[in-house]
């Protein structure tokens, strides 16, 4: 089951093999195949940037879909008010908007909301994307309420390109996790959740960590926003700014494993026979969360959070709840 | 001037509906330090009851309010028992947060299911009547749920901190292991404590259900109005309810009245976040589990 154990070669040889099938997976796939594949993607790109902060460094955020709201629309007015003719330009100008605008954002508000820990951080962060929700869709400059055109970007076989705009953004923040959590930031990160207190006076800078941290999920969510906008045509503030993606990636990156580097990717997969599958038999959105969100958590929650790494489990009071202030 | 104490008066009879609302997510979060995310589903639980008491008992909400009550209470009696518990137990404290968000949409679409997504409303026959007193509007409705608002909080208060049980749930909040070591039954006392709860979220679900039209998917809103209140208020405690319910009610009516009326969410949420930065343990302070 778990290919991190296994010999690296084995390992090289798996991901190499899956990397292969991913590639060429549009070639024979339908197109509603793609576009389930892409949605798959999406959710692992997000659950894995979530990762990088939840998962490591034990910060919970519950209002990502801040940075994915903001880089959409970010992406969005971008293109609509500067506008460039090469669609391939404007396509990676809005990216940079996009990641641009919610690293920036979560550099001017990191260093006050890090010092919140545990839930407060949760609900700090749950409020934020709120507020930005209401501002986006209260304002008229940001055009939240009536919606932003997006101009299509390719004229043949949209859900093949997206497809792989997804793929390539779930690769990169792959790549970047998997280099977190064997830098020095990583374990600084992971020595942050295991015990905030001790870790600087082993020479952890908990507060850079934690704001860097901060910054490269809120980088990744921000580029996976500004490509879902161009993916999606039109936004609104409803469309992005959503509360129930903000817990979906919690949900994806509990199932799989939190704190691995496979588990957010395996964990959105995991959803794919429940949550997806059945949007063919018409069933709304919201009744295929319910369908993966409660038999996943309850059946699934021990061997999953039992294959996160070994010291989470051995404690038994979790950050979350530790509700001190520090600062 | 009489702009400004018109809008005050409506703020403050609005909040007290949003602190009655509030106060059980206030107390799971304080007892069991529980975040419970289908607190909203429990108040909007508590409007669709009230609906089906007038429907089919005749019943005004009003009158039916005790019986909802009782019935949301044994159903947070149950739902910690056999979903909470078990999943708290068998994992850890975070794992609630999934539980209560799957059950939330759950709940959501079942409630869809059975009533429709439509808006709904057990609106009195009372609802339009009203006093002038002093070039002040007072709505019948408001005052009756702000009366029966105060009387509920009081209670919860009483129960709280004169009540042998409320002894109980008090000394288990500050120190689980040191009550666990005096006797007392913790799982039943977090049962107890989820149950007051679902009893006090019902009874405002009623008087939710008068003011305002709801809806299934509505619950939401009631949830993260638990949050703000807990955050301006504080945990666990009756009084810091009351507060954080009460501003909020103002925050809202005062941004509606002075800024716009597309602002009020924005600004609460802004103010949620401020508050968080500058004083997390509420305004009051952590009256209960300040230890967690």
């Amino acid at each position: 089951m778990s290919a991190l154990t296994r010999p690296r070669a084995a390992r090289v040889a798996l991901l190499a093999l899956l990397a292969i099938a991913c590639l060429v997976f549009p070639v024979a796939a339908s197109p509603f195949a793609l576009r389930v594949a892409q949605t798959l993607l999406f959710g692992a790109a997000l659950a894995t940037a979530w990762n990088i902060l939840g998962g490591f460094a034990g910060y919970w955020s519950f209002g990502n879909s801040a940075f994915l709201g903001l880089g959409a629309f970010a992406a969005a007015l971008m293109q609509e008010h500067t506008p460039i003719d090469d669609p391939m330009l404007r396509f990676v100008v809005g990216l940079v908007a996009g990641g641009g605008a919610t690293t920036s954002l979560a550099l001017i508000i990191g260093y006050p909301i890090l010092r919140l820990r545990g839930a407060y951080f949760a609900i700090a962060m749950l409020g934020v994307s709120l507020a930005l929700a209401e501002l986006s869709s209260s304002v008229d400059l940001f055009e939240g309420a009536l919606g932003v055109t997006v101009a299509p970007i390719t004229d043949a076989a949209p859900e093949k390109f997206f497809y792989y705009v997804f793929l390539g953004l779930a690769a990169a923040s792959l790549v970047i996790a998997t280099l977190v959590r064997y830098a020095r930031l990583g374990y600084g990160l992971i020595a942050i959740r295991e015990d905030e207190d001790t870790a600087p006076m082993l020479g952890v800078p908990t507060e850079r960590y934690k704001l860097f941290g901060f910054m490269l999920s809120a980088l990744i969510t921000g580029l996976v926003g500004a490509a879902y906008a161009f993916s999606l045509g039109y936004i609104t503030t409803n469309s992005v700014f959503r509360t129930d993606i903000s817990f979906n990636v919690i949900v994806y990156t509990l199932l799989g494993g939190i704190g691995t580097l496979a588990g957010p990717t395996g964990g959105e997969n995991h959803s794919l026979p429940t949550g997806r599958w059945p949007h063919e038999g018409a069933l709304d959105h919201t009744a295929n969360q319910r369908l993966r969100a409660v038999p996943g958590s309850l059946r699934h929650k021990q061997q999953l959070l039992a294959r996160s790494t070994p010291r989470a489990n051995h404690r038994t009071h979790t950050p979350l709840m530790e509700l001190k202030f520090h600062g | 001037m009489n702009v400004l104490i018109q809008t005050l008066v409506d703020g403050l009879l609005q909040g007290s509906v949003l602190a009655l609302a509030a106060i059980g997510f206030s107390l799971i979060f304080g007892v069991l330090g529980v975040i419970n995310l289908s607190h909203g589903v429990l108040v909007i639980l508590g409007a669709y009851l009230a609906l089906v008491a007038r429907r089919i008992l005749g019943l005004d909400p009003l009158a039916a309010l005790p019986l909802v009550a009782a019935f949301s209470f044994a159903v947070g009696y149950i739902y910690q028992h056999l979903v909470v518990s078990p999943a708290i137990r068998r994992a850890n404290l975070l794992s609630s947060l999934l539980v209560t968000y799957g059950t939330a949409l759950i709940a959501q679409n079942v409630l869809v299911l059975v009533f429709s997504p439509d808006f709904q409303s057990v609106r009195p026959h009372y609802a339009n009547d009203f006093w002038r007193l002093g070039g002040i509007t007072l709505n019948l409705l408001q005052l009756v749920a702000l009366a029966a608002s105060l009387i509920l909080i009081t209670l919860l208060y009483l129960i709280l901190n004169r009540l042998p049980i409320g002894r109980t749930i008090r000394a288990t909040a500050e120190q689980e292991l040191a009550a666990r070591l005096c006797g007392i039954d913790i799982e039943r006392i977090y049962a107890l404590t989820f149950a007051i709860a679902a009893a006090f979220a019902g009874a405002a679900g009623v008087l939710i259900g008068m003011l305002f039209p709801f809806s299934p998917a509505s619950q939401d809103d009631w949830t993260i109005y638990g949050f703000v209140v807990v955050v301006l208020g504080g945990t666990g405690s009756a009084s810091g309810a009351l507060l954080g319910g009460l501003l909020l009610g103002v925050i809202g009516t005062l941004t509606t009245h002075f800024i716009g009326a597309a602002y009020p969410n924005a600004m609460v949420f802004l103010v949620l976040v401020l508050m968080l930065l500058i004083r997390p343990a509420g305004l009051l302070g952590n009256a209960l589990g300040a230890s967690r």
